[in-house]
């Protein structure tokens, strides 16, 4: 019996310059991370390929994600939200714990995307883990903002590498539990969500 | 510690084109910013040298529609989308 053909999505990286989303990319992908800044300019698209449980079939399936990597800059965000969140399957919320706004700027990100792409699931890291987190940040204010909008989400360090594989293992399944019944891609590279 | 500053796109995007006047990244992004102060046209123009350049550059065969669709050319708009699903990873 042959294999099973792979699930191919889009999932976007959204939240605002510097909060470490190429960073999370390339721990997730490459298991690598550098100190250095190089903002993105446009985007960059990595292809992950993962095993995750098949919350609808028995087995493990095989995903490729196709991952957005979309540069901070909230001016340029809603020009071009049909360019980049166009039949994205799920977003990655990210913030920086060191920066307090990074987290309430979350909800511009989201609504922008959902614009364009629907009510899609939502997950949020909350990035530098490894840093002090912003003084700021009253006690359980983090936990309430993710609850109030009912996104699951977990602490991450693309320096470190805690959080990240679990942060894309949950959002994948999410999305998995999520699916209609599966049609076939027509690009014969594994069925994809109907648009 | 220092403030944080934001970094300044069109900044960013002006040294990055000086290094290499084809820097794809760039030339997108000069694309979006011409669109964003109101100059569209001069977008297009941007933005078809981005697709002369990599035609499969993510995104930018959508953002050619949007910004045909905001200059009311909805058929060059229509037909910017067709490509779009044409070549989109
Ligand atoms: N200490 C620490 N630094 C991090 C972490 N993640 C990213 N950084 C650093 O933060 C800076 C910004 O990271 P990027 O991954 O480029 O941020 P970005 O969100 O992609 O930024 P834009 O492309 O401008 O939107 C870099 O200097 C990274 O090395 C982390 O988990 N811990
Ligand atoms: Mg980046």
């Amino acid at each position: 019996m042959s294999a099973p053909a792979p699930i191919r999505l889009k999932l976007c990286m959204a939240g605002e310059a510097t909060v470490g989303k190429t960073s999370l990319i390339r721990r997730s992908v490459l298991d690598e991370y550098d100190d250095r800044y190089i903002a993105t300019l446009g985007t960059k698209i990595t292809k992950k390929v993962m095993s995750v449980q098949d919350p609808k079939g028995a087995g493990p399936a095989t995903v490729h994600a196709i991952l957005w990597d979309i540069m901070g800059t909230p001016t340029l965000r809603d020009l071009l939200k049909e360019a980049y969140y166009h039949g994205a399957e799920g977003i990655f919320a990210v913030a920086d714990q060191t920066r307090k706004e990074t987290l309430a700027a979350l909800d511009a990100w989201a609504r922008s995307i959902r614009s364009v792409a629907g009510d899609i699931p939502t997950f949020g890291l909350v990035n530098k883990k490894d840093l002090d987190p912003d003084p700021q940040f009253a006690a359980g204010e983090i936990e309430a903002f993710f609850e109030k909008r009912g996104w699951p989400w977990l602490y991450t360090s693309a320096k470190t590498g805690v959080g990240v594989e679990e942060g894309f293992r949950r959002l994948t399944e999410t999305i998995l539990a999520d699916r209609p019944i599966l049609k076939p891609d027509a690009s014969g590279d594994g069925p994809r969500r109907p648009s | 510690m220092t403030a944080f500053v934001q970094p300044d796109t069109a900044v960013i995007v002006r040294q990055r084109l000086l290094e290499n006047a084809e820097d794809v990244d760039a030339l997108f992004v000069l694309a979006a910013l011409h669109a964003h102060d109101g100059l569209v046209a001069e977008g297009i123009t941007v933005l078809d040298r981005v697709l002369r350049l990599d035609p499969a550059y993510p995104g930018a065969w959508r953002f050619k529609a949007t910004l045909h669709r905001m200059r009311g050319e909805n058929e060059a708009g229509q037909s910017a989308w067709d490509r779009a699903e044409d070549v989109e990873p």
